[in-house]
């Protein structure tokens, strides 16, 4: 198991390298210069070649690459161009405004999603499974800003419920605070839902006709045990790889989500950046990201692996 | 008929929904005394596993008992509730089901899945649970119990599950235990343990067993009676010395005539034509009377009912008595010459030193991290498999080379480094004295017409979408054939494995199993080949089909002296078919030689092992009676 996590551990590093070598060559080939982008359109020649070469723009792009990856490695983001100011603390306070949104959505996706699934599975070709088909399908099918305009005309507009944009912080109060997110956290949830549900179903059919779920039952279990402690544990291995991925989609809606609703986190951070071609924001932003789907995948491997004893103890004898 | 462990009377099941109900058992009566075993007989769509099931009321979802009882130790199953059964399952009855691979929980430790009827029934605690998983575990012989209920189902073999599945369904001392098939799914050296297991359960306990099974060499062991069912109807019934040897019923009769044994002197197989009646139309007279050699116009007209034969058995036959002297066919069990091939006749196949290592797992897995004292050392070792290991072999026109071991030991691999599936790792290879491996593509090409294959398993072999003149021509478009003269081939084809042109235009899931194997079959000999590998050609096959596509491949040799590489975990078919016969183990091969030196004295103790295993249908012995 240990092996396990280090190979694992070892993979993720080289992905991180990759795709940091990747980030930076595209926000490279972007059209604009940065001195111009600080400057702006009237600057002197002079003064942009001085920019330039102060912040080392005409240096060959491998130590253009080396400055700010060491200055990574080192927990040095560099500076906001448009902002001026150190990028580190920006992004801290809009990740953590970020997390507790794609938090509460995951986790709401996956408990809604597999218990959905599950019902659904368990009760395949009864009414209540062709209800629940029916729903997801149409959930798959609606886009996901398509769901916030309607939350924000229904919940917002008609009844009034929640506030429509904006984000009160936690010291103002849990009430402020939860109402401003109840609305952005639906969309993400009716975004994704429908996958994890659908997913959940099949794989939970495909359980309950195994073999040994059948011996289980011979074995004179309650169908309540069967389900728990026999098929439950093998439906859900598919699951979590997808759960995985959709963490990486949801990090595009939160993009969508927050601009909708004008919520103060990452994504938002990130339409900035490009908006005002704030390279070194938007190197950052992108790092971020990455290394969330990274560690995403991670959590979700060993999962995997705690739940399949075959990833756990590896093969042994016998056959 | 105090004493019945089980007894079903009148059972009728059908699945289905309302428009479309088709009745898979028909009024069927069987009887367990207590402390005996009796044992099913049939073939696929025989109905023999829908009766174990709903003896355990665990009938799939649209199933209906339509009419009849199953009284278990007495108490009525179906009179009872959905709960109170759910109570008896596992506790009074009992039972292990076919494929030990996909019948344990892959998640959950073993010792777990054997304690769950304790707990469940014996009303134990966890602790208590474990020391009975212990001792059960040691009553099925295993060696270190504790290891064993530690263990993930995948960290064992398919005998050892098979075992740890025995001693789970013997865990609540069961009035009535089921053995679906039991030893089906495993190698025959493994087969003859777990047979030999039961026997001495039998012994010990005093089990009363159901024991389901298309081969009647491992019901005769086990079985003190036996009932044979045809499409959903018991056709004969009675103890299974005396059903085995004086069968009266036709289909019994033809089953028999079917089978091959494992002896020197080879009979001719006497298969029984046709197929399965379609069971959506209803049968107005006797069920087998379509496929029947004995059949006259009353069959067709009148149900027969099940009737005392007078020994001690019965059977739904109301001719069975006129004929009970008459074998199957009258041919049936003629001995027939063997013959093999020429002294003189030239090699097909040289295969020199051929080797075929694999190696799995990608770049990360093959390293491996191993602790130096408290330094970590990271080693590069790759994962890697020996199937085949140095094989010689040699082939000669108009011979049949048998190839048998276990599973794992390599002889599909072989197989396909033969006609290029697979290439080999070393050696070399020679088809018609032409180097296979040293062939340049189009070289290769025109080699490869010469050799072809037959798979195991027809229904993933043969394309669902085309129709079978596509399948059987694609090879002929290879060789540029085409027109006229594809069109007139594929009918000759389709001749010459007795199907007839109207098979062309078929799909192959509207054929049944023996006619899409001979579909495989065509396509094999499209090409007009001098060697082909049949690779368990007909291990997926029901006994009755097998013998007619074993005697098609001997006629097809004595026509077209072709040679074949028969790949099989069979040694009774192989006895039957092969000149010659290899032994595979670990990649190597063991032991060769002549079909009858290798049955009448084998040389290396493997082949020895593999002879004593094969379950036969004996008539001398009695089976096994409980002493208690």
């Amino acid at each position: 198991m240990i092996g396990y996590v280090i190979k694992r551990l070892l993979s993720i590093v080289l992905t991180m390298a990759i795709m940091s070598v990747l980030i930076f060559w595209i926000t490279q080939v972007m059209p604009g210069n940065v001195a111009y982008m600080i400057l702006g359109d009237f600057a002197a020649p002079a003064d942009i070649a001085t920019l330039e070469a102060k912040l080392g723009l005409n240096d060959p792009a491998h130590v253009q690459y080396w400055r700010w990856a060491s200055g990574l490695l080192r927990g040095d983001l560099g500076m906001s161009l448009v902002m001026e100011r150190p990028i580190g603390p920006i992004l801290a306070d809009t990740v953590s405004k970020s997390a507790i949104l794609a938090g509460i959505s995951i986790g709401l996706v996956a408990l809604v999603g597999i218990a959905v699934g599950v019902y659904a599975g368990v009760r395949h070709g009864k009414p209540a499974d062709h209800v629940v088909s029916v729903a997801t399908y149409l959930n798959i099918a609606v886009p996901e800003f398509l769901f916030a305009i309607v939350v924000v005309m229904l919940f917002a507009g008609y009844l009034n419920w929640f506030p429509a944009t904006g984000y009160s912080d936690l010291s103002n109060g849990f009430g402020a605070w939860a109402r401003h997110i109840v609305l952005p956290v639906a969309t993400l949830v009716l975004g994704l839902m429908a996958h994890i549900s659908r997913l959940t179903r099949s794989s939970m059919i495909d359980t309950m006709q195994s073999q040994y779920v059948r011996a289980a039952r011979a074995r004179g279990l309650s169908e309540w045990l069967v389900i728990r402690r026999h098929a439950l544990p093998n439906a859900l291995l598919p699951t979590i790889t997808v759960l995985a991925i959709d963490v990486g989609i949801m990090m595009g809606g939160i993009v969508v989500v927050e601009t909708i609703f004008s919520y103060p986190g990452l994504g938002r951070l990130l339409m900035f950046a490009i908006q005002n071609m704030d390279v070194p924001l938007l190197q950052a932003c992108m790092i971020v990201i990455t290394f969330v789907y990274a560690a995403a995948n991670l959590t979700a491997d060993l999962l995997y692996a705690f739940l399949n004893p075959r990833v756990r103890y590896g093969r042994s004898a016998g056959d | 008929m105090a004493d019945l462990a089980l007894n079903v009377r009148g059972l009728s099941v059908s699945y289905g929904s309302d428009g479309d109900r088709v009745r898979v058992l028909h009024d069927v009566d069987m009887q367990v005394a207590r402390g005996r075993a009796l044992g099913i007989v049939g073939e696929s769509g025989s109905g023999k596993s829908t009766a174990a099931l709903a003896v355990l009321g665990l009938l799939d979802k649209g199933a209906a008992i339509d009419a009849g009882q199953v009284l278990v130790d007495g108490r009525d199953l179906y009179a009872a509730t959905a709960e109170e059964r759910r109570r008896l399952r596992g506790g009074k009855v009992s039972i292990v089901f076919q494929d030990p691979f996909t019948t344990l929980n892959p998640a959950i430790r073993v010792g777990r899945q054997i304690a769950e009827p304790l707990m469940m029934h014996r009303g134990m605690n966890a602790a208590q649970a474990e020391a009975e998983t212990l001792r059960l575990l040691t009553e099925v012989g295993i060696a270190d119990p504790a290891r064993m209920a530690a263990s993930y189902p995948h960290q064992l073999s398919g005998g050892m599950k098979q075992r740890a599945l025995i001693a789970s369904a013997l865990g609540c001392d069961p009035d009535l235990l089921i053995l679906d098939e039991p030893t089906t799914a495993l190698d025959v050296t493994i087969e003859a343990q777990i047979l030999d297991l039961l026997e001495e359960l039998r012994r010990t306990r005093a089990l009363s067993i159901l024991f389901i099974s298309h081969n009647l060499g491992v019901v005769s062991r086990i079985c003190d009676d036996i009932c044979v069912l045809y499409a959903g109807r018991v056709v004969e019934q009675g103890p299974t010395r005396t059903v085995l040897s004086q069968p009266r019923h036709p289909y019994t009769k033809g089953l028999l005539a079917s089978l091959p044994s494992l002896s020197v002197e080879r009979r001719r197989l006497e298969a029984i034509p046709g197929r399965l009646p379609d069971q959506r139309q209803p049968q107005p007279g006797c069920i087998f009377a379509a496929r029947c050699h004995f059949a006259q116009a009353r069959c067709t007209a009148e149900p027969q009912a099940l009737a005392d034969a007078g020994n001690g058995t019965r059977n739904r036959c109301w001719r069975s008595e006129e004929l009970q002297d008459t074998p199957w066919r009258v041919e049936a069990g003629a001995s027939v010459e063997r013959r093999p091939p020429a002294v003189d006749a030239p090699t097909v196949v040289d295969a020199r030193g051929v080797a075929r290592h694999f190696r799995s797992g990608s770049f990360i897995d093959a390293l491996s991290l191993r602790w130096q004292g408290w330094r970590p050392a990271v080693a590069y070792r790759p994962h890697g498999v020996r199937a085949v290991d140095d094989v010689n072999l040699t082939i000669r026109a108009g011979e049949i080379v048998g190839l048998v071991g276990e599973s794992g030991s390599g002889k599909t691999t072989l197989g396909r480094c033969l006609i290029d599936l697979v290439s080999p790792t070393a050696g070399d290879i020679r088809i018609d004295g032409q180097s296979l491996l040293a062939a340049s593509r189009g070289a290769k090409r025109a080699l490869l017409r010469n050799a072809q294959i037959i798979f195991q398993n027809p229904d993933s072999s043969l394309n669902p979408r085309m129709t079978v003149a596509q399948i059987v021509g694609r090879p002929l478009d290879q060789i540029g054939a085409s027109g006229t003269d594809r069109d007139r081939r594929v009918r000759e084809l389709l001749d010459l494995v007795r199907l007839g042109a109207g098979y062309a235009d078929r799909y192959p899931h509207q054929m049944s199993g023996g006619e899409k194997q001979r579909v495989g079959i065509a396509r094999a000999l499209a090409t007009r080949p001098k060697f082909i590998v049949c690779d368990e050609a007909v291990s997926a096959l029901d006994v009755s089909v097998q013998a007619s596509v074993l005697n098609l491949l001997l006629d097809l040799r004595d026509a077209f002296g072709l040679a074949y590489l028969f790949i099989t975990h069979d040694l009774s078919v192989v006895s039957y078919v092969a000149d010659r016969i290899c032994v595979m183990r670990h990649g190597k091969l063991v032991e060769e030689g002549a079909t009858a030196s290798i049955l009448g004295a084998p040389q290396h103790p493997y082949t020895t092992a593999l002879l004593a295993a094969v379950p036969r249908v004996r008539l001398a012995e009695a089976p096994v009676r409980p002493t208690a």
